[in-house]
């Protein structure tokens, strides 16, 4: 077992590596990271001699601690090692690198690793993202404490798990993340997006791609148009299309309408029939009007339905559904007779017909109309929606008031955010 | 593309060449052209035309670099060479800064001082107006600020023209060099260099060239934002030199400061010149005082990976409001010691940024030239020599710089 204990890698680093015979074969530039179970390992180190690279696997290591680097074999019988992609190294791909901390969605940078032997593995066991890490790196982290202990005061570990961080991609040298996934699902989409918005272009783009459906489609939603664009317009059409097809169809249409034609075609044609067809209908819509913020994804039953048989339908119909509020009152072309809400269905009789406790004089909007005009109903009424309906009276949709405010009051992410 | 679709283009990625230009023209570069009009006459003026192309190419990296990287310099420095080099680096530009934000806070006391406004009234409510700006307001408020506030630099082209210099020998002065061997002579040129080149508007413009996510594909937009605003810099200068060159320089009159400038301008040139001047070293101060520590604090954090955020409590991001807030505060105390020597620290500033310069000079030009982070994007052979050029050059005068300022003799 080649390592006992702990170390951090900036200990190890430019440290000369001992042949049996105590000569010097060079000095440690790298350390190679592979996929262990349950943390990544090292399976080897990368040795600089003269201007050379050797390559020292794991097994012909025989000594790894802080203070002595020895293997088994000599220079001459290394390997050569070119650096290529391919390998994950812990300095040239891992240190300094920026983390997405999920505790508090804060940037912080990796200082330094931690490596722990385990099983006869030197495995990776945490990211130094405190000052002590900063310190070590500057070769004044003793000088540091001793001069703190003479204030009587010390100075804590900041350490990162790796249980809580993920590669991305390990091959790809243009990465620079390592987000805690598993956690990142868990943050709220909204928190996602501002954090895709905050990186750079591509970065925010592999974090995009790499979150689930229906999480994505959630943080797309709350992005700048542009950027909805462009990690859209960046990833395969079916793969895009899983993710418009989860997104509400008025969004998913605000979406499209900002993507190449060519693009959104190729994107509605692999999503299910009728969702697409609903799309395509809003896309119709001018973006500023009713018709642009409405959403054709409501509830609506037949007159002559119970308040019973309403209330079980929709516990059916309401899952798929975003907003509903309120249960529409529809005649066999569509027309729109009335409205219950939510309240008024649960207060009454089980056994009245919905024409009976509908209310007639729901205010409606035609899809033309200036979506101005359908905030100020919406306000001064206190609706929670408005029914679109056209010059038939046939119902075509709903704006509802989280669409409202979303078009006056951009979402945080939505904001032009600059640092300077 | 239609002319009128690359126009909109245009306007879409324009602000961060041109704010970046402009807050360069801070009180310490407005100070030393005004000094070096006075001192020299015309016969500076022929600096600004290398240093102006040094001053595009430069840019226009670093530029290119937050194009394609994505990132900020200071991120770039961190994460290819270390925490050694960040860390140095960013202490060196902490000091510098601090340097710089004294000299723009004795620009603004200064000024206020023309404008018969007690300094010891004036820099408090100074400090706290940006602290409140800063932290209160958002960064397209501040922005729009900005950008008007680059307005009134044109007071300064006003007053040149003002001045009815003789402009025959002002266009001889310009395009053929006259190097006069004068220890006073060389250290004013680097100073022009100096000032115009700084080592923190790199970090600038880099970092809001990334903010602003400008596509590969919009970058011959943004170059010609950087490009325009280099232009604009030096046109402020040369402007600047003219006036002082137009009047106190034949008139004999030697000064030290930006502030005396305006002074002298007023039995000279009337109230106007007097006006534009003062008010000019005024808004040139306080944009700098506004925008050189907030970018200092936020560089620092990015390359030490601490938490950054003008919204942000002491708490929350205590480094990054320790730093921000010390260098407002002990700046504005060190302005208001009564005769404090400020000279001397704005010639200590100007020492510390050329002294940075070199190193942040070279990271940038070897940052742009490695593949794997520019692609294809990397540096013609043409812009390598004028980068190298101008590293070797400003190393170069840095040292004659510090040697003449410590052994005052030659």
């Amino acid at each position: 077992m080649p390592l006992f204990g702990d170390l951090f890698l900036s200990e190890i680093t430019k440290k000369p590596v001992f042949d049996p015979k105590g000569e010097i074969i060079g000095r440690m530039r790298d350390a190679i990271v592979v996929k262990g179970d349950p943390l990544p390992k090292v399976s080897g180190i990368v040795v600089e001699r003269k201007k050379a690279l050797l390559h020292i696997k794991w097994e012909n290591i025989n000594i790894f601690n802080k203070r002595i680097l020895s293997a088994y074999c000599t220079a001459d019988t290394a390997d050569a090692y070119e650096m290529n992609d391919k390998d994950l190294l812990a300095v040239r791909d891992i240190l300094d690198r920026q983390i997405v901390d999920a505790n508090g969605v804060k940037v912080v940078r990796v200082n330094d690793i931690k490596i722990e032997g385990y099983e006869g593995d030197a495995v990776l066991v945490a990211v130094d993202v405190g000052m002590r890490g900063i310190l070590r790196r500057l070769g004044i982290e003793h000088g540091s404490e001793e001069f703190l202990r003479l204030f009587k005061t010390s100075m804590p570990y900041n350490l990162i798990s790796w249980n809580y961080i993920q590669h991305l991609k390990p091959k790809l040298k243009t990465i620079t993340l390592t987000v805690p996934r598993q956690m990142v699902s868990d943050l709220h989409p909204a928190d996602i997006a501002d954090l895709i918005s905050q990186m750079s272009r591509e970065e925010g783009a592999h974090l995009f791609t790499d979150l689930d459906i229906e999480t994505a489609a959630d943080a797309l939603s709350e992005l700048q148009p542009e950027m909805q664009a462009q990690l859209i317009n960046a990833m395969e059409p079916e793969k895009a299309a899983d993710i418009i097809e989860e997104m509400s169809p008025d969004e998913a249409a605000d979406v499209l309408s900002d993507l190449p034609t060519a693009k959104a075609k190729e994107i509605l044609e692999h999503i299910e029939k009728e969702e697409a067809e609903d799309i395509q209908e809003l896309l119709g819509h001018e973006e500023d009007t009713a018709g642009g913020l409405m959403t054709n994804e409501f509830i609506a039953y037949p007159p002559e339905t119970t308040v019973a048989e309403a209330m079980e339908r929709f516990k059916k119909d309401a899952v798929e559904i975003e907003s509903a509020y309120y249960i529409y009152v529809t005649d066999g072309a569509e027309k729109l007779l009335g409205l219950v809400s939510l309240r008024e269905l649960l207060l009454s009789d089980p056994s009245s017909k919905l024409s009976v406790i509908m209310e007639t004089k729901a205010k409606t909007i035609h899809p033309d109309v200036d979506e101005m005009v359908a905030a100020e109903i919406i306000s001064k009424y206190n609706l929670i929606a408005l029914p679109v309906v056209d010059n038939e009276g046939v119902l075509l949709g709903i704006v509802s008031i989280d669409d409202i405010i979303d078009r006056l009051l951009p979402p945080s992410a939505k904001r032009n955010r600059r640092r300077l | 593309m239609s002319r009128w679709k690359r126009f909109l283009l245009f306007l879409s990625v324009m602000g961060p060449g041109i704010i970046t230009a402009n807050i360069d023209n801070d009180a310490s570069g407005i100070t030393t052209y005004s000094v070096a009009g006075a001192r020299f006459g015309y016969s500076l003026l022929w600096t600004l035309i290398p240093t102006t192309v040094s001053l595009v190419v430069i840019q226009e990296m670093v530029a290119r670099m937050g194009v394609v990287t994505g990132k900020g310099l200071s991120d770039l420095i961190r994460e290819n060479y270390g925490v050694k080099a960040a860390f140095y680096m960013m202490l060196g530009l902490l000091i510098a800064n601090f340097g710089n934000t004294v000299a723009n806070m004795a620009g603004w006391a200064a000024s206020m001082e023309i404008l018969g406004l007690s300094k010891y009234v004036m820099v408090p409510v100074g400090a706290i107006t940006i602290w409140l700006l800063v932290t209160k307001g958002s960064y397209r408020f501040v922005e729009k600020i900005l950008l008007f506030a680059c307005l009134i630099y044109f007071g300064y082209v006003v007053s040149g023209l003002m001045a009815k210099p003789d402009w025959h020998a002002v266009l001889k002065e310009t395009l053929v060099p006259r190097i006069q061997w004068d220890s006073e002579y060389i250290v004013l040129s680097i100073g022009i260099i100096g000032t115009t080149i700084t080592p923190w508007m790199q970090f600038y413009l880099q970092s809001s060239i990334a903010e602003k996510g400008i596509k590969k594909e919009d970058y011959k937009a943004s170059r010609l934002d950087v490009v325009i605003g280099c232009f604009i810099t030096d046109i402020i200068s040369f402007f600047v030199i003219v006036t002082c060159g137009a009047l106190l320089f034949p008139n004999g009159i030697r000064i030290n400061e930006a502030a005396e400038a305006a002074t002298a301008l007023k039995p000279l040139a009337g109230d106007y010149a007097h006006m534009i001047f003062a008010l000019c070293l005024a808004n040139a101060s306080i944009l700098g005082a506004i925008i050189v520590p907030l970018a200092t604090a936020y560089y620092i954090c990015e390359a030490m990976g601490w938490e950054a955020g003008v919204n942000k409590s002491f708490k929350e991001a205590p480094q990054f409001m320790w730093i921000y807030a010390l260098t407002i505060i002990l700046s504005s105390l060190v302005v208001m010691i009564p005769g404090a020597h400020l000279v001397f620290l704005m010639v200590l500033s100007a020492v510390l940024n050329g002294l940075l310069l070199p190193f942040v000079l070279v990271f940038a030009t070897l940052l742009i030239n490695n593949k794997g982070l520019m692609g294809e994007y990397t540096n013609p052979k043409s812009y390598n020599y004028i980068s190298w050029g101008t590293v070797v050059t400003v190393a170069v005068l840095t040292i004659f710089f510090v040697v003449a300022t410590i052994f005052p003799l030659a």
